[in-house]
């Protein structure tokens, strides 16, 4: 049961979102294959690797952006207690940024790239983007403040978007000196993930919490402040964990190491203040798996993100494991833990009430949960391992990177085959989510 | 805690991580000229950052660490492999790395292009970045360099072969790329002086030699390289 009409606006969101998550999940079993086996040189010849990695991480951004989009039109009419501004414009922007997105995948196809990784799309493309994003900002600010029914959730929710749409800017022009590149490449991908994108997950959170739990809006607030407070304090300076190597200042160690030893900390109160919430409830609980979603997401982030990036982020380490198969563990749990279990939070707890149902059957979706929990745990687990063999025979010992990688081949099969049942994963919670069913009554 | 304390936090904790992130921006930018020798930046290395980026290279191999984790890392890959190493397997990947289990693609890149990659790679190469990585790092190679000449009965010659990257394309004892013949037993058919000569310029022996000039080697350095491989007399099976 929806509130309002055009929290309709979301639903297209969501679809083309998951839709674009399993082909990237996909494009991800082919990359695994890729370091297991030895392809023909014709293949490589035409569908390289970093093709199908440009495939691989563009589909990963377009699809948790979408997803983070529609989150936002779905929430916002409730919180502003008003229509959207306009859906016509919802539409129209959800079909410019995919569109943007498939020509980009197909350049891809046929070289056309600006050949950064993760900033790929080429210049005439980035300006579409650029063009759907500011649609987005206007279409939202525009309901808030025809609504003027200004609220702290929505505050940080169209800051973080914001701030997001922003960063982008840094990351489009060309820059000549190879380290000043990168300096403004992490503005857009560190920023991104440890900045707006951490305010968007603060609040989308925090108002389903609020929902659910039914606690009252002023501590809900209250609380997250405090903790978009830390993860902008450590996350900003934080940036600096990414600057040890690349030609800069040598004081980025100390200014890396300290912020970035202290990144667990918001993640960890954010755990923390999700369980009072859940303790301190004062609705009963209608859709279990919308509580393990929300409190799984919390967990998992703690875990990908906290944890293992902790453990490689002090100098002394990084030295060591920079650039390795590490990063590779770290980036598939972070992602997953923080981002994609945030979106299946949002997706859970729309899907229902877009469709009209009360109590779901929640069966399936639970399956989607644990499958898809677990393989990426084992993912990053395989990817860990080889990066801790990788770290010593390469980097430690100095022997050849291809004989190192030779001595990883086991872990990267695991890879594979954790990828292929994540994959299943994915197919059932997509399954799940479109023929969602009332629960039977008991 | 009031809800007055959490806002304080939010404010404080925002201004204060993104003044000192702003300052140290502005200081960085100050320095890097410096560190990245950026007076180097000539429109070659420029041009070449584009050919690297045309290809998209960064989504197989990371530079300064970032990029795709496939390929070996490219920040010091101008000491480690030279700029002739460079060129042939540009130019040639499906040759170089025949029998390597990951490939390249041939992605026919002109004459022109290739020159500006390693005029790209030779200025990255001496961005000062606190020795990373350390299998490129220059103290560190250079004393593991000199504990296999001086703490072994390793000859000079073999150091040097090793130096000079000869591993790349030749395989000694199954060590070593394939791109060139095997080296085990060139002793039983070459003398020491048909070596120098070859090494020093192959084409004057063979017109079709893909393997590069060594001309620019001391002459001492080409006798004790030489002099090395004529003692490789392995059992011919």
């Amino acid at each position: 049961m929806i509130t309002y009409k055009s929290q309709r606006a979301a639903y297209p969101y969501f679809v083309i979102a998951l839709l674009l998550f399993a082909l990237q999940v996909l494009m991800g079993i082919w990359l695994a294959m890729n370091y297991s086996f030895t392809l023909p040189q014709s293949l490589v010849d035409i569908f390289p690797f970093s093709t199908a990695r440009a495939f691989h991480t563009n589909l990963l951004v377009l699809w948790m952006l979408l997803g983070f989009m529609g989150g936002t039109y779905f929430m916002v009419p409730e919180e502003s207690k008003s229509e959207l501004f306009s859906t016509k414009l919802a539409y129209i922007q959800l079909i410019l940024l995919v569109g943007t997105g498939v020509a980009a995948l197909i350049g891809f196809l046929f070289g056309w790239t600006q050949g950064r990784p993760l900033l790929e799309i080429p210049f005439a493309l980035d300006l579409l983007v650029v063009a759907g994003a500011l649609i987005f900002l206007f279409n939202v600010a525009m309901t808030l403040i025809k609504a003027r029914n200004w609220t702290m959730i929505q505050g940080t929710l169209l800051g973080g978007l914001t701030m997001l749409a922003l960063l982008y800017l840094f990351g489009i022009p060309f820059y000549k000196n190879l380290s000043v590149d990168w300096y403004y490449w992490w503005w857009v991908i560190h920023l991104w993930v440890e900045g707006a994108w951490e305010l968007v997950t603060g609040a989308i959170i925090a108002w389903i919490l609020m929902q659910i739990t039914g606690v009252p809006r002023a501590t809900v607030e209250k609380w997250l402040y405090v903790e978009i407070g830390l993860f902008l304090f450590t996350g900003i300076a934080g940036t600096g964990h990414h600057y040890y190597w690349i030609g800069a200042p040598r004081y980025w160690l100390w200014i890396g190491g300290i912020f970035s030893a202290l990144e667990p900390v918001p993640i960890i109160f954010m755990v923390y203040d999700t369980f009072r919430h859940v303790r301190e409830r004062q609705e009963k609980i209608v859709n279990p798996l919308v509580w393990i979603l929300v409190v799984g997401c919390s967990i998992y982030h703690m875990v990908g993100a906290g944890v293992w990036g902790f453990i490689h982020t002090l100098p002394q380490i990084n030295y060591y494991t920079h650039g390795s198969q590490v990063t590779v563990s770290h980036g598939h749990l972070a992602f997953f833990g923080a981002y994609a279990l945030l979106n299946f939070t949002i997706f859970y707890y729309a899907f229902p009430r877009l469709k009209g149902i009360d109590k779901f059957n929640n069966t399936l979706g639970k399956w989607g949960f644990w499958v898809t929990s677990i393989s990426m745990f084992f993912l990053g687990l395989a990817f860990g391992v080889a990066g801790v063999i990788q770290s010593y025979l390469e980097r430690v010992l100095g022997l050849g990177f291809m004989t190192a990688q030779a001595q990883m081949q086991l872990w990267f099969q695991i890879a594979i085959w954790s990828g292929v049942i994540f994959f299943v994963g994915v197919v059932i919670i997509i399954y799940d989510l479109l023929s969602l069913k009332p629960a039977k009554a008991e | 805690m009031s809800s007055k304390t959490a806002k304080l936090i939010f404010y404080l904790g925002t201004l204060s991580s993104a003044i000192l992130f702003l300052i140290l921006t502005w200081d960085t930018h100050r320095q890097i000229e410096t560190l990245t020798n950026a007076d180097k930046l000539s429109a070659e290395v420029v041009s070449g950052k584009k050919v690297f980026q045309k290809y998209n290279c960064n989504d197989c191999h990371t530079i300064l660490g970032f990029g795709g984790y496939y390929a070996p890392d490219l920040t010091k890959v101008y000491r480690r492999r030279g700029g002739e190493y460079i060129r042939q397997v540009l130019q040639q990947p499906e040759v170089v790395l025949a029998a390597s289990f990951r490939k390249m693609p041939q992605q026919n890149l002109s004459a022109e292009e290739v020159e500006k990659l390693v005029a790209f790679f030779e200025w990255v190469d001496d961005i000062d970045n606190l020795n990373w990585p350390p299998q490129d790092s220059k103290p560190r190679s250079s004393s593991s360099l000199r504990r296999l000449v001086g703490g072994s009965n390793v000859s000079p010659g073999a150091a040097l072969f090793k130096e000079n990257n000869c591993f790349d394309c030749h395989q000694i004892g199954g060590v070593g790329g394939t791109a060139g013949p095997a080296l085990d037993t060139i002793g039983n058919k070459s003398t020491d002086e048909q070596i120098r000569a070859y090494i020093s310029d192959p084409l004057v022996v063979n017109p079709y030699a893909q393997m590069p000039s060594f001309k620019s080697l001391p002459e001492a350095d080409l006798r004790a390289i030489s002099e090395f491989l004529s003692h490789q007399q392995g059992e011919a099976q």
